[in-house]
């Protein structure tokens, strides 16, 4: 009998693990409102937000000093209940509330401004959207100066990089900030900032999420100067409920990694009349069809994703039917396009045939872009000629674009020099060399290769060129665009504030986010002179000329269509998602109406 | 054995640290940067530069010697001789580069028992369901029962897991209302994913005592039990199985550690939140930290485990050497 016990012994230990472990996991109780993501929350941090979906939750959790009325974009008073700005446009003076308050029941001060924004121009922080708080007088010495004094710190001998060091190098740097920067809470309810120069979206970025306070005691709590490096180490924890303190409408009372995130009404908030629901879960749903069985069998009241639904082409047309009313495709601030290496030289050393303006203009001609979207998207997504999207940026028309036009684009390639000589179909420069096989990179997993095979087959009908599609992981994709290691490679933007620059800025030379490559001193000076241009209607129009530029002569970029966001909901139950193109939603204000629900 | 065991567990920081160098070997070619958003804002150099050298990701030597320090708890040790004070945990496996809110211990805290747990309970049915089929083969052998069952047992093993699980979730939650689909922290929401992921150890484990058992029933010992006139219930179950059951024993170690580890698929198919969607996603991400703390819990678990097997072993069949 013994015998059987010893086998026996570790199969009951297990059964009694597994049911304590199980009996632990409670599944909390359904949310008031429930919506979902295809991906996770990366992060709460609002000066380290990245991803469109996390700023929908941020401004949930955090409120700036203005908040944009989502509708029309106008910056309205949120945080600050008024602004003022001085005459040469470079001083704003925000007044804040004396009733704002943090979760914790802190009142909002200037200070924390202050802080949050000093956060996100510190090295030590560094954040994909630093270079924004750049607009502010001084920031971009003060980033430089305190990268500086971290490299000659790591550079002194270990013996003089004691905590008494770093703490000493941490105190110049505030002081430093203090001195240089334009950043200055005159008391706990007035924020001066002075501007490097007159920035016309000054008042947009105000309302960006990363410009949103953060509470300084919690952060601190978890901040630490490595006496090593001599920077400020800053961990998350504080982002974790029940730590967690913000200052917007809710409050996040559960995050569990890939699990569960629920917020609810904060009672702090001063203005509970615009939070329109109690609580809001938000669920991750990876997959597009599950997302829409979810939605279908009513456990998500609205998916913010549902573009990668490969039946959406026919829940579209259904409902052109009648059939249903719940896909909602909006057009967004972004568009989607492919872009030139516009480099001297590809790997290698070859020359590059695309480093010559016509030949990339040939290409966009010989571009068929309402073929693409009626016939490989079928999604009802506008055909682009812009980089900008019409309407989108009030005031501003933005160029036409280049027509389908194969014939001028053949006479334009053989200015450049390829002309099919030998009649063997395929272009040949005056050495004989036939026109250089076309590389066209793309990232897999998605509808970018459709893309490029059907811009490959309409490029080799209309030029005779031969090309080649490859298609890499997304990691690997990327890392070659930044290496220029491409010749045709497909891109894509999302402007993040409502001025042309969001969008132009992308072809400056240098710019982090120019992987063509492209440089052009008339095209910067144009950008550089819009920046001093006093007039607003002046300036829009410096900048329609210098969009001209990219999109019809210059042509590094080749815009394909803009980008349509597509909402499930049910109109009768949810209310309050905005269908402004910039597509910032504020789910604290949407409203459910379960009675609606047919 | 105090002996046999001492030297195995010396053993082990060595076979970790060997796992260790050449999963960091790797991870450290994958292409591209593991800082930035790739589909997002590509900060200028400078930040750029700044963000990699934050993380030491801008120093392989640099890298490899602090997060092994960190991870093992040198670093928490150094802190406390030299008083200093400490934010992180002892053993610290670095923040996730692209979960910025999440640290790689609290990840494996969160996922870590959700794997174990899920591995533990499909071994567990892969046992009832083994054995039991082995011994119903190894009575009668080339019956219908014995041909029904490794029937089952080749099925079980040829069918990958996300056509068993697909085929489960339509069979129960969907047809016949039992369970749901993409749920977890509810009693029944393990069973599913647990037989899915149990089925081709099930069939593994039927097959060796299926051979044991016929051996065990051929020798001469069983032949004295029955001739003595023990019930053939005892014969069967105490006698023989004891003695079949040694093979399964020893395969339990290493398919334990592969339960826990290899349910990637089953965890996609049910929405399990465990360890394994958060590997390949790391790998997908280059999120080093996440790469090299995943790697360096399992490996230890794996080798402990394999570990605790030979202890069994050895606690079951006293005859064998351990010394």
């Amino acid at each position: 009998m013994t015998s059987m016990w010893k086998l026996l012994a570790p199969a009951l230990l297990l059964v009694g693990l597994i049911t304590v472990v199980i009996a632990s996991d409670h599944p909390p109780a359904p949310a008031e409102f429930t919506y979902s993501e295809n991906t996770s929350i990366i992060t709460l941090d609002p000066q380290r937000i990245s991803y469109t979906h996390d700023m929908r939750v941020s401004y949930c959790l955090f409120e700036g000093l203005l908040r944009w009325d989502n509708s029309t974009f106008v910056p309205r008073p949120a945080v600050a209940s008024a602004w003022t700005v001085s005459d040469d446009g470079t001083t704003y003076t925000f007044h804040l509330r004396p009733d704002a308050r943090w979760s914790n029941g802190d009142p909002v001060v200037a200070g924390d401004f202050v802080f949050a924004w000093r956060r996100a121009m510190l090295p030590d922080t560094a954040c994909d959207y630093t270079a924004l708080f750049f607009v502010i007088a001084g920031a971009e010495e003060f980033f430089d100066w305190r990268l500086e004094q971290l490299d000659q710190y790591s550079r002194r001998p270990s013996a003089e990089r004691t905590e008494q060091a770093a703490a000493d190098l941490w105190a110049r740097t505030l002081e430093r900030f203090d001195e240089t920067v334009g950043l200055t809470a005159v008391d706990d309810h007035t924020l001066v900032v002075r501007l490097e120069r007159p920035t016309a979206y000054f008042l947009d970025l105000v309302c960006f999420a990363i410009a949103q306070p953060v509470h300084p005691p919690t952060v601190e709590r978890w901040a630490s100067i490595d006496a090593d490096t001599g920077r400020l180490l800053q961990r998350s924890d504080w982002t974790k409920p029940p730590r967690f303190v913000g200052n917007g409408p809710m409050v996040v009372t559960d995050w569990r990694f890939k699990r569960t995130f629920r917020m609810q009404r904060s009672e702090t908030y001063r203005d509970q009349s615009a939070v329109g629901v109690e609580s809001i879960a938000i669920v991750e749903i990876e997959n597009p069809n599950t997302a829409v069985l979810a939605f279908q069998t009513g456990a998500v009241d609205w998916v913010t994703n549902a573009d990668r639904v490969g039946y959406l082409a026919d829940m579209l047309e259904q409902q052109r039917l009648g059939e249903h009313n719940d896909v909602h495709a909006f057009p967004t601030f972004g568009t989607y396009f492919w872009g030139f290496n516009c480099t001297d030289t590809l790997t290698g050393g070859r020359p590059n045939p695309f480093a010559d303006a016509r030949v990339r203009q040939a290409f966009a001609l010989a571009t068929n872009k309402r073929d693409i979207t009626e016939k490989v998207r079928r999604l009802g997504e506008p055909p682009a000629g812009s980089l900008i999207p019409p309407g989108s940026i009030p005031g501003y028309t933005p160029p036409g674009g280049l027509p389908f036009d194969p014939a001028r684009a053949r006479a334009l390639l053989e200015e450049a020099g390829w002309s099919d000589a030998n009649g063997d179909g395929v272009p040949e420069n005056s050495s004989g060399e036939p026109f250089p096989v076309v590389e066209m990179l793309c990232s897999t997993g998605s509808y970018h290769e459709d893309i490029a095979l059907t811009l490959g087959a309409m490029w080799e009908a209309a030029l005779g060129v031969r090309t080649r599609v490859v298609s890499k992981e997304t990691k690997a994709y990327k890392d070659d665009q930044r290496r220029r290691d491409y010749m045709v490679s497909r891109g894509g933007w999302f402007g993040d504030y409502g001025d042309p620059l969001t969008f132009l800025n992308l072809s400056r030379t240098g710019d982090g986010n120019n992987d063509r490559g492209y440089s052009n001193p008339v095209f910067d000076a144009m950008l550089d002179r819009a920046e001093l241009e006093p007039d607003p209607a002046q300036r829009f129009e410096i900048l329609e000329h210098a969009e001209r530029m990219i999109v019809e002569d210059e042509c590094p970029i080749l815009p394909l269509f803009q980008y349509v966001q597509f909402y499930l909901y049910d109109p009768d139950v949810l209310s309050g998602v905005s269908e402004h193109p910039r597509l910032v939603q504020y789910p604290y204000a949407m409203r459910i109406n379960r009675a609606g629900a047919r | 054995m105090i002996r046999f065991l001492a030297s195995r567990l010396a053993q082990t920081p060595l076979i970790v640290l060997a796992v260790y160098t050449v999963t960091f070997l790797l991870a450290w070619q994958l292409p591209g940067s593991a800082v930035i958003n790739d589909e997002g804002r590509q900060p200028p150099p400078a930040v750029l530069d700044a963000m990699e050298a934050r993380y030491n990701l801008d120093n392989s030597w640099v890298f490899y010697w602090q997060y092994l320090a960190d991870a093992t708890g040198v670093t928490a040790a150094a802190d406390a001789i030299a008083g200093r004070e400490r934010l992180g945990p002892v053993f610290d496996l670095g923040p996730s580069l692209r979960n910025e809110d999440w640290t790689v211990n609290e990840i494996l805290a969160d996922s870590l028992p959700v794997s174990i747990v899920l591995g533990l309970v499909a071994i567990a049915i892969a046992l009832v369901i083994g054995v039991g089929a082995g011994v119903i083969g190894a009575i009668k052998p080339n019956s219908l029962a014995d041909t029904l069952s490794l029937g089952v047992a080749l099925v079980g093993i040829s069918l990958p897991s996300f056509v068993v699980g697909t085929a489960l979730l339509i069979i129960f939650p969907v047809w016949l209302g039992i369970g749901r689909v993409g749920g977890w922290g509810r009693f029944g929401d393990i069973i599913l994913p647990a037989i899915t992921l149990s089925l081709p150890f099930a069939a593994y484990i039927a097959r060796l005592t299926r051979m044991g058992m016929i051996e065990a029933l051929g020798s001469d010992y069983i032949r004295t039990a029955r001739a003595k006139g023990l019930p053939e219930r005892d014969v069967v179950l105490k006698h023989a199985l004891k003695n079949a059951f040694l093979p399964v024993l020893s395969y339990l170690g290493p398919a334990t550690a592969f339960a826990m580890t290899g349910s990637f698929v089953v965890e996609i198919v049910f929405k399990v939140p465990g360890v394994g969607q958060h590997f390949v996603a790391a790998v997908l991400n280059k999120d080093l930290f996440l790469i090299m703390g995943v790697v360096l819990v399992y490996s230890t678990m794996l080798v402990l485990f394999n570990l605790a097997v030979d202890a069994c072993y050895a606690w079951v069949d006293p005859r064998i050497e351990t010394g």
